[in-house]
């Protein structure tokens, strides 16, 4: 087997030790790893602290920013409405354009209330029987949306049967020291 | 040079050295799991109290401040373009101003947040101690039609904070804010 040049220091990682050889003369270069396994045992204990067992039950939109808050209480996978200045979305489908007409009158907007309630007579046809937690309801807003457009969206769930909304938010950590 | 205790080293013995290998391949294996698994950014919800809607002449919207006054006890955060203020059973008092800040080369509407989040704790404080016998947890955001999202959620999420956990959320025309804050007193 020929040396290889001096060129190619091999790395024998593999062979249980980490000392790489050198052609020619018999000088021995040890790789220390043992910062390297400072940097993973960091990285390792950050990324335990963000684990989570949960998942991600909320897939945000890239067409919306969530505002933020401190609240605590975690989110449940429900029927997700998305809301920003151009769309309404309900589970994926765009069911109204925003118009200025949208924010200008009435109360409830009838096609999202047509298509909420035919989703919980879905949901009432497959399970049987609804309780109060299938007429629960995640609401998505983009933090530019004005009032009147939460508004009439909340006012359409209403109508819809969705008594519960939640409004979906990025959890803020709280400053240090406690501050409120 | 201070002789080992031990008495195991000896001149010309080699040091012992703990192989690292085996630890950096199990590295090597969980890291990539952790990075799929880690959630940078948590969503979580603010569970809303049932709101109630206007009507386009803002009719509505005055009916539903006369029956949100009916309820006297409940604090009010109402937002309008220009200031903050708290109505409670005594009335109404200025909070804060709004401030005009840039973002993203879009002049919006904020306001200085910790004004709210004194005058509304000391609002729960005060409210407790008058009527010990009511836990007060109800709160409602009055905003007029074109107030941001993000404010909305600012200030619900300082009510939260303060004590009053079930916000809801009632939108009326300006004129209709307006003419509840004349009423409302000081």
């Amino acid at each position: 087997m020929s040396m290889p040049s001096k060129r190619h220091v091999p790395l024998l990682l593999g062979s249980g030790k980490s000392v790489a050889v050198s052609h020619g003369k018999d000088k021995k270069v040890t790789l220390s790893l043992t910062s390297m396994i400072d940097m993973f045992t960091i990285l390792l204990v950050f990324l335990l602290k963000s684990y989570s067992t949960d998942g991600q039950l909320v897939t945000v939109s890239d067409q919306l920013i969530l505002p933020k808050a401190r609240v605590e209480k975690k989110v449940e996978l429900k029927l997700d409405i998305q809301v920003n200045n151009s769309f309404i979305v309900v589970d994926g489908d765009p069911i109204v354009a925003v118009t200025d007409d949208l924010l200008n009158s009435g109360n409830s907007i009838p096609e999202l209330v047509t298509r909420l309630r035919d989703h919980m007579e879905y949901s009432r046809l497959t399970r049987g029987t609804l309780n109060e937690e299938d007429t629960k309801i995640n609401i998505q807003g983009d933090v530019g949306i004005p009032a009147i457009l939460l508004q009439r969206v909340m006012a359409s769930c209403s109508e819809a049967g969705y008594v519960g909304q939640n409004l979906a938010v990025i959890k803020e950590e709280p400053a240090e020291g406690g501050e409120v | 040079m201070a002789k080992a205790v031990s008495g195991r080293s000896r001149t010309g013995k080699h040091l012992e050295e703990i192989d690292l290998l085996p630890i950096m391949n199990l590295f090597c294996c969980i890291i990539p799991f952790l990075l799929m698994s880690a959630s940078f950014l948590e969503v979580v919800v603010i569970e809303m109290a049932q709101t109630e809607g206007i009507s386009t002449s803002g009719a509505g919207a005055t009916a539903n401040l006369m029956r949100s006054e009916e309820d006297r006890l409940q604090p009010k955060i109402i937002i309008t373009d220009e200031e903050l203020f708290i109505g409670t059973v005594s009335g109404s008092a200025h909070v804060c101003y709004a401030l005009e800040t840039e973002l993203n080369g879009e002049m919006i509407i904020t306001f200085p947040w910790d004004s709210l989040t004194v005058a509304i704790t000391e609002v729960h404080d005060i409210l407790t101690e008058a009527y010990p016998q009511i836990e007060f947890h109800k709160i409602t955001i009055l905003t007029v039609e074109e107030t941001r999202y993000d404010n909305i959620i600012q200030a619900i999420d300082i009510a939260i904070a303060a004590g009053f956990d079930q916000p809801g959320l009632q939108v009326a025309p300006t004129a209709s804010v307006t003419s509840a804050m004349r009423g409302g007193g000081n």
